[in-house]
């Protein structure tokens, strides 16, 4: 089953691929193909963010049942989430010089997810300077949490200060244009493709090191390698 | 009463406690020996609801009410090495400080003090360290806890202030305390109810 | 001579509002009293921001920012100098305890919810003291002229109020860890940036002279649920 799953997931996101750059005609008002980039730029940052929502939600679940499966699970999420909203700012700044000339803008989008990037390694940070386990599960959970609360009000934020505070406001009217009907089922095929490859990757992740754990306690134990 | 089963606690890769249990009831003392490193410490911070275990349970029973460990932490006294007062603070100061937060009186903490003959208007970070031993137990007993737990007790103490807390501790065990006693340097009473050997 | 019932004999006082105020008082006066005697806190805030403001009022000067340009920057500049005395000073509320290891005392006798809010109006009132010292002697060293000053006085209110509730939940959190210093600082700039931005956007306006806008709800927001997840994390971060 696993296998299959996997499987339909390659084949899924190899169409999304292929959808991205021979089915979906470039879109108007953007310069040559490079619109192409959103395809893979907005999707990984949604994953990103529903992995951060992911990873709160499974420190909330750990701090109500003291598993640490919760705590493996919301740490991966937070180091996928790292990795893919990594991929996403640089996607982004490669559209934007492209585009407005300029690999960084101020953009509010930009700036939301370079501090959720933040974020994540914050609390990276904190798990490698504890050492005691059930210690560390705890303390990054509330850190999780607490940057749960705190996020929405940068998104609320944002928008309102590229105006107020910079003297040339460059805006960003991405996610408005009227979408051609196959640009729109490109994006969401492959918004599901990304979401789908973060899960299966956080599975796969988890479960690794689930297994590397266990095997250094059966070594400790003297059960050999 | 204390019960407690089969407690587990690992340290990283080293497995401090493995599969512990032990009772005391009402006016009994459990003695807690073994090596260096084998969880003497470690057992009573769980017992005190400063560590928790990975595995195991932990059972106290006041008055036939199980307490949860969040109630359980804060009616046990505790005296251990590393517990230290405020240095910043006097002596008195310390004992009113806490007699506050635990919303108690001080009354019978300064009669301890008088007991075991530590000044009250000694700076924290002034006392020798068989001062701080005795400030210790002052303030373990201040909010006259049933369920002492005592981890290296007469440790730095000079032969009066050994008397003084072993006095103070047969006289907790009279009253229907419970204790559970670590690296007993030398106690011989006859309300031992059991002996846990770690390590 | 103990006596065993004791302990249950006042099983009101356990619950109680007034004991929890004066548990929380009683922390407060014993982190001040602690404070007065040795003055670490007070003097690392006091000496690091008046250094930065000299600092910044040097480079400033013979460059002569004017005044268009000053208005933009100067209230950031401010809130920046907050910001990282905070970072200095700050979190020995709670490092401190750890570090001296009566942390282990605290935890076998404190309410936690008290031992928060008490730490919190602890923390309250050392930013307090330092938007005292700071503001006036940086209106003056880099003349700024504030048109609102209430804006300006209730900006300083609400923001300082949110920097010492994240600085207080935050610091509880490294101080259990190991390379504090630096640790306080990579946490807790992700969670103060949007009550900084909502606290520069409001002294913007109180002196260039605009009004609070939605930015002041947004703060007084910032700081309500900052607040409620503090006391809601506290006893989780705390206690094992």
């Amino acid at each position: 089953m696993k296998t299959i799953s996997a499987w339909l997931l390659w084949l899924w996101v190899s169409l999304v691929i292929l959808g991205a750059f021979y089915y979906a005609p470039p879109a108007e008002g953007f310069q040559g193909g490079s619109s192409r980039i959103l395809f893979f730029h907005v999707p990984m940052a949604w994953a990103s963010f529903a992995g951060f929502i992911a990873a709160s939600v499974w420190s909330i679940r750990y701090l109500m049942t003291r598993d640490l499966r919760h705590d493996r699970a919301a740490e991966v999420a937070i180091q996928l989430g790292l990795v893919f909203g990594v991929l996403a700012t640089v996607t982004g700044a490669i559209w934007a010089r492209i585009e407005w000339g300029a690999y960084w803008n101020w953009d509010p989008r930009q700036t939301s997810i370079l501090i959720s990037l933040l974020f994540y390694g914050a609390y990276l940070a904190l798990r490698g300077a504890v050492e005691d386990p059930e210690k560390r599960a705890r303390l990054s959970a509330a850190y999780a949490i607490l940057g749960l609360v705190v996020t929405p009000f940068l998104y609320w934020i944002m928008p309102r200060l590229t105006f107020s505070l910079h003297p040339e406001p460059v805006v960003n009217a991405e996610g408005k244009p009227k979408m051609q009907s196959e640009i729109l089922q490109v994006l969401m095929a492959s918004g599901i493709g990304f979401t789908a490859l973060f899960f299966w990757l956080h599975n796969l992740q988890t479960r690794v090191q689930a297994l590397a754990e266990r095997k250094s306690a059966a070594r400790e134990q003297g059960y050999g390698a | 009463m204390l019960r407690f089963e089969n407690l587990r606690r690992r340290f990283g890769r080293l497995s401090v406690l493995e599969g512990v249990s032990g009772e005391v009831a009402p006016g009994q003392a459990l003695l807690v020996t073994g090596p260096n490193g084998s969880g003497k410490s470690t057992l009573l911070r769980c017992l005190a609801g400063l560590l928790s275990p990975e595995k195991g349970t932990i059972e106290y029973r006041e008055d036939d009410k199980v307490l949860e460990t969040d109630e359980r932490r804060r009616r046990v006294g505790y005296v251990a090495p590393d517990l230290a007062l405020y240095s910043e603070l006097t002596v008195a100061e310390n004992l009113e400080f806490f007699a506050r937060i635990r919303r108690t009186s001080p009354a019978w903490g300064f009669e301890v003090l008088e007991r075991l003959g530590l000044p009250a208007d000694r700076m924290g970070g002034a006392l020798s360290s068989g001062m701080r031993q005795r400030l210790r137990w002052a303030w373990a007993l201040l909010h006259r806890p049933r369920l002492l737990l005592l981890d290296e007790p007469f440790q730095n103490l000079d032969a009066p202030g050994e008397q003084g807390t072993r006095d103070l501790l047969i006289e907790h065990l009279d009253q229907g305390g419970l204790a559970v006693v670590a690296n007993p340097s030398s106690l011989e009473i006859d309300r031992v109810a059991g002996h846990l050997r770690l390590g | 001579m103990l006596q065993a019932t004791s302990v249950l004999a006042k099983p009101s006082a356990w619950g109680s509002a007034e004991g929890w105020a004066a548990e929380v008082i009683a922390v407060f006066v014993k982190d001040w009293r602690c404070e007065f005697r040795t003055r670490y806190a007070l003097n690392t805030l006091a000496l690091f921001a008046l250094t930065t403001m000299v600092v910044m009022s040097i480079s400033l000067g013979p460059i002569g920012i004017d005044r268009t340009r000053g208005t933009k920057v100067l209230p950031v500049l401010l809130w920046v100098i907050l910001l990282f005395s905070v970072s200095a000073g700050l979190p020995r509320a709670f490092i401190q305890e750890e570090e001296s290891q009566t942390a282990t005392a605290l935890r076998l006798s404190a309410t936690p919810s008290a031992l928060f809010c008490g730490k919190l109006l602890y923390c309250l009132t050392l930013v307090g003291a330092l938007e005292l010292l700071v503001t006036p002697v940086f209106v003056t060293l880099m003349n700024l002229e504030v048109i609102s000053p209430a804006l300006l006085v209730g900006t300083l209110a609400a923001g300082g109020y949110g920097l010492a509730v994240g600085s207080t939940l935050v610091a509880a959190i490294i101080a259990q860890a190991r390379t504090k210093g630096t640790l306080f600082s990579v946490l807790a700039f992700p969670v103060l940036l949007p009550l900084l931005l909502l606290a520069v956007e409001l002294t913007f306006n109180a002196v260039a002279g605009g009004g609070g806008g939605v930015a002041l709800p947004q703060l007084l927001l910032y700081d309500a649920s900052v607040t409620v997840v503090g006391l809601m994390l506290f006893p989780v971060v705390w206690n094992p």
